[in-house]
């Protein structure tokens, strides 16, 4: 069959569908309602779109027009298509509709072929399915303005990923950019015990394979930060957006390293000659700081800069008895009590689960 | 998987603004320039020439040149007005701008000027677009590796070329290998060289802030990169299966490893099964998770870890009684 019969073919079987307005995909119908209301001199009624947009369903309901309708706006809303309303004194209260090209247009731009290939770059970062989503679509829309084909080798063999944030990530970026406040039920990071929370969210932090949330708890009247991680179920916006401002003199990445113990410190370390390689990666000269006392007898003394405790004292637990601490006394309690634990693990009920499922 | 809508609307309206700016380009390179297979692009050409403005008349549809298209070139004849780019919307412009100025940020020093000036022009350009729309999100990305070992192993990326490293595993050995750099994965927490490694003959990621040691070596790199793959430790049915009950407080290891299962206890705790590949990872995974671990399945795991932390015990008392009265208490 020639090409060209084929594509006739389908051409006139999809605008049959396409006239007949019956099941039309959605992608179809928003794509016509979009270039309807780019092309509208004026506005459009709701009753035109209903009548005369290719998908909507001339003969249903009012009721399944104005959902499936306000569904629509919604979707082309978050793609960045405002459709504006558009109030006319001639025709009464009936609103009418239309899409604002200087709203809908990209300013003018040109990427080369290497910027392109670094946005490819960055729209891999993310590994949140909504975000990727989210990055993959920018992605379509700056092609438009590139030069064919992206230099994917742009900036050599490197290649970014960031830890999945999860679901609580998507609210809060949108609450946050628009100033509204979010409700959530946060566990306590010491005491495990659950808690309802209204924040004020001011920034959104990724660092060292944790999310963090910056923002003022509204109940406590200060600012705190939240691992997101530690809050369960979902996140709700609350009352208007643009109800707050982000307080000009906070500096939010300043209180997250402060919510670590920001302050870095020296540890002191005897370790067993040829291990903990990766510790010793990280050793400084330790200058004129004194060392608490020298390391005992078959051992190298290693001093290591760190600035959260609890995640060196994990680390070190892990090398047992090949890393000891000198100093300062509150790591060495940290990683005693660990060991104290992992100690008492053995001792530990009947040492296995019971015979249901696993 | 069928694609979602948004996706394809935004591919349909770009597609339409693109071929608008580039009369007569390929099927092929469409697609490409999409990356979309080719059929999807015809696909998606089907669908824009029923589409366009009510009444869909002829004259009023999205209209393609028949004898290019023929030829398997597309020539759009008819836009409906649909010649614009479209602006980015609120997430998806956080989305980009926060990943290069993490990337701007954070790796700039390990990149060459050229390199770092694209990133910068880049990010300038899509700041300029968007606004301020990605001052909601700052991500910072570890880069805890020494500055000649960057510098060696993007060298060596570059010029394709082998690198010979002195490494330090998970299991505190040291070990010098032959690799060919694939790729350097930067992440929120840690990053890795993603490299075929000759020693075991297979594809393997080390981490940077465990490489000791690296130099160019003067041979070419023999292997093609393989596809760049996520960071977490892929299980297979070949490593040992663990069953850990834990306190609700230790959800973090369901979420940050790949575990095979996970069910939910109705007091709060939870059990996990995961493959181990490494015994010293399982050591020093339960050695941080002892607080909260009620049992494990074998429970022999267990015993190994217990055995380790009671020696350290021992040492640190030792240590005590070296230092004699006022020195470190245990």
């Amino acid at each position: 069959m020639p090409l060209r019969h084929v594509i006739t073919s389908a051409r006139y079987r999809a605008l049959a569908c396409a006239v007949m307005s019956d099941a039309l995909p959605p992608a179809e119908r928003l794509l016509n309602l979009v270039i309807a209301l780019v092309n509208t001199s004026g506005r459009m009624t709701k009753e035109q779109i209903r009548t005369s947009v290719a998908g909507y369903d001339r003969e249903g309901s009012t009721e399944a027009f104005e959902r499936m309708f306000e569904r629509d706006k919604e979707t082309l809303r978050e793609l960045g298509v405002p459709i504006v309303t558009v109030h006319s004194a001639a025709h009464g209260d009936d609103a009418g509709y239309r899409v604002d090209l200087d709203a809908y247009a990209l300013p003018p731009m040109e990427l080369s072929a290497a910027q392109l290939g670094v946005l490819g770059l960055a729209a891999e970062f993310w590994q949140d399915q909504t975000l990727r989503a989210d990055a993959a679509r920018a992605l379509t829309k700056l092609r438009v303005v590139g030069t064919t084909p992206a230099a994917t080798d742009a900036v050599v063999g490197l290649a970014p990923r960031l830890h999945a944030a999860g679901p609580a990530l998507g609210p809060l970026l949108d609450a946050t950019h628009a100033r509204q406040a979010v409700e959530f039920t946060y566990r306590a990071a010491s005491t495990g015990e659950v808690l309802h929370r209204q924040v004020q969210p001011w920034r959104l932090i990724a660092s060292r394979g944790g999310w963090y949330l910056v923002g003022l708890d509204t109940g406590r009247g200060a600012p705190r930060v939240f691992r997101l991680s530690r809050i369960v179920g979902d996140v709700a916006a609350v009352g208007a957006p643009g109800a707050f401002e982000v307080p000009p003199d906070v500096d939010p990445m300043a209180m997250l390293l402060d919510s670590q113990h920001g302050t870095t410190r020296l540890a002191w370390l005897a370790v067993v000659p040829d291990r903990a390689g990766a510790l010793r990666s990280r050793a400084v000269e330790p200058g004129d700081e004194a060392t608490p006392r020298p390391a005992p007898a078959g051992r190298d003394l290693v001093a290591v800069p760190y600035d959260r405790t609890g995640d060196l004292a994990d680390e070190i637990t892990g090398y047992t008895d090949a890393v000891l601490v000198l100093g300062p006394a509150e790591l060495r309690e940290e990683v005693v009590r660990r060991l104290r634990e992992a100690a008492a693990m053995a001792d530990r009920g009947p040492g296995a689960p019971g015979g249901t499922g696993g | 998987m069928a694609e979602r809508t948004p996706e394809r609307l935004v591919r349909l309206l770009g597609m339409v603004a693109y071929l608008d700016r580039h009369p007569g380009v390929p099927v092929e390179d469409v697609a490409v320039h999409f990356a979309v297979s080719p059929e999807q692009v015809l696909q998606d050409v089907d669908t824009l020439w029923v589409s366009g403005t009510p009444g869909y008349w002829p004259d009023d549809l999205i209209d393609f040149d028949a004898n290019s298209l023929e030829s398997g070139v597309l020539r759009l004849t008819q836009s409906r007005g649909m010649t614009r780019a479209m602006r980015l919307g609120t997430r998806e412009a956080v989305a980009l701008v926060a990943a290069l100025r993490a990337l701007h940020e954070s790796v700039a020093d390990a990149l060459e000027p050229a390199e770092r000036e694209v990133i910068a022009s880049t990010l300038e350009a899509l700041t300029a677009a968007t606004g301020e729309a990605a001052a909601t999100v700052d991500v910072q990305l570890a880069v805890e590796a020494a500055p000649e070992v960057i510098a060696a192993a993007r060298a060596a990326l570059r010029e394709r070329h082998r690198l010979r490293l002195r490494y330090v595993n998970a299991s505190d050995a040291i070990s010098e290998r032959d690799v060919d750099p694939w790729a350097l994965l930067t992440g929120d927490e840690h990053s890795y060289l993603q490299a075929w490694c000759h020693n075991v003959e297979g594809e393997r990621l080390f981490r940077l802030d465990r490489i000791l040691d690296a130099r160019v070596l003067d041979e070419p790199a023999a292997t093609r990169p393989g596809r760049v793959r996520d960071t977490t430790f892929s299980p297979s049915d070949a490593h040992e299966r663990v069953t850990l009950e834990l306190d609700g407080q230790a959800r973090w290891v369901a979420e940050q490893f790949p575990v095979e299962e996970t069910t939910d206890l109705s007091d709060g705790g939870f059990r996990v099964v995961l493959r181990v590949a490494s015994p010293a990872w399982l050591e020093h995974l339960l050695l941080r998770l002892a607080p909260q671990l009620r049992s494990a399945e074998p429970a022999t795991v267990v015993a190994g870890a217990a055995a380790a932390a009671r020696r350290a015990l021992d040492a640190y008392q030792g240590l005590e009684r070296e230092a004699g009265p006022g020195g470190p208490a245990v």
